[in-house]
């Protein structure tokens, strides 16, 4: 059996590398086998949005770097774990680039399933709204069910090391990883969050006034307020319209993707003619 | 022909409850339009998912519901709108509105932000 960890922190032996080696010593200490893989060490291109993974499936127009080696060890292993610090509200950019490459494996929305934990060091408590939804949108286009994660207050380089309860708490993690990759149990338990689905936090007021709806899972609920506290009641038809599910998955890429070749072409000489006066724009 | 038409293209999963021909009669009704809906279904079952090749057919060929709402009175037309939007959620992909005529296809998309595309 063996865990994965993704490192999303530029910095050597920083905050993030020292969680993540505790929690492979917790996995290790389980009986996996582990590997890490920082991510800035790898060759990460933009996606060039040219769309032919969607068009053609399985086919990246971008080969001259390292993210389908990065694709296979994800492949590969039984478990994941996902580092990254938190430097300005959400995770790094690097993360949010290998997420955008992403694209091609649409097709594993919802059906490989191997469990993932997560783990965000960060500086400022509040300055981290976005970071459960960013690692939840990698980790599902993955194929890859988040059984839990942490975030921990630290700030200077290897600071972390000061606090024994989150080296306590990273190195269970890699332990819990390890037992559910070994026993294939993909059940939550990380905090419950407000979404059933992803279990993160926010929630987004949609124009209407009267719907909320998770912006990671895309399903919709109405607030509720039970003795003082604020919640989201969701009914059961909602949980089915998680856009990680595989039908939904799906569905958004056979009905609102592909077809749009034909608008595409449809559309050709009239784009044609219009477009012209912005290639030649600033352009000389 | 209406001065205001719109066909609002509905696919798999995107209406947020089942289109019925008895609601679309009343709301037709309340807010004094002409509304008509088509089902196309092309799906296959395979391997547990409801499948189909959409990517070289016409869009109007592909599995989709399409609601057509008709008037000559521009505030009946986007208060249906409106309704149907809420109801259904609108629809969501740049070519979900096409077969609408210019004056309906710039209604539906002015109300889609406010009402339900954001």
């Amino acid at each position: 059996m063996k865990i994965l960890a993704l490192n999303g922190s530029f910095r050597k032996n920083g905050n993030t590398e020292i969680l993540l080696k505790q929690a492979l010593m917790g996995a290790e200490s389980e009986g996996a086998s582990v590997e890490i893989l920082r991510l800035t060490d790898y060759k990460i291109q933009p996606c060039r949005g040219c769309g032919l993974c969607l068009f053609r499936e399985n086919v990246c127009q971008v080969q001259d770097d390292d993210v389908n080696l990065i694709f296979s060890k994800v492949d590969e292993c039984d478990g994941m774990i996902l580092g990254a610090p938190c430097y300005f509200l959400e995770l790094t950019a690097v993360v949010k680039q290998l997420i955008d490459r992403c694209w091609i494996l649409g097709h594993k929305i919802g059906k490989v399933r191997k469990p993932a934990t997560v783990i965000v060091p960060y500086a400022t408590r509040g300055w981290i709204p976005y970071v459960s939804l960013q690692s939840n949108i990698l980790l599902n286009i993955m194929g890859l069910s988040k059984i839990n994660e942490i975030t921990i207050c630290t700030q200077g380089i290897s600071e972390v090391v000061l606090d024994p309860e989150a080296m306590d708490l990273a190195h269970e993690v890699g332990r819990e990883i390890a037992i559910a990759a070994g026993k294939k149990d993909f059940t939550y338990k990380g905090d419950p969050g407000i979404c059933p689905s992803c279990h993160d936090w926010l929630f987004r007021i949609l124009k209407d006034r009267e719907t909320v709806e998770c912006p990671t899972c895309g399903i919709r609920g109405k607030l509720s307020m039970r003795e003082g506290k604020i919640g989201v009641t969701f009914e059961e038809k909602a949980l089915a319209e998680s856009r990680f599910r595989p039908d939904v998955g799906y569905n958004h890429f056979t009905y609102h993707i592909a077809p749009s070749k034909d608008y595409f072409l449809r559309t050709k000489e009239e784009r044609k003619l219009k477009t012209q006066k912005y290639k030649d724009y600033l352009n000389r | 022909m209406s001065r205001y038409l719109a066909e609002l293209r509905y696919y798999p999963g995107d209406p947020l409850e089942e289109i019925r021909i008895s609601d679309l009669k009343t709301l037709g009704k309340e807010y004094g339009v002409n509304i008509s809906w088509t089902k196309t279904e092309n799906r296959e079952m395979k391997g547990g998912l409801l499948m189909e090749n959409t990517l070289d057919k016409r869009i109007e060929d592909i599995t989709q519901e399409v609601i057509t709402v008709s008037s000559d009175q521009e505030e009946n037309f986007s208060r249906c709108l409106v309704a149907l939007y809420k109801k259904y959620r609108c629809p969501r992909t740049p070519y979900s509105l096409l077969g609408s005529n210019e004056a309906g296809q710039k209604i539906a998309k002015k109300l889609m932000d406010p009402h339900g595309g954001w």
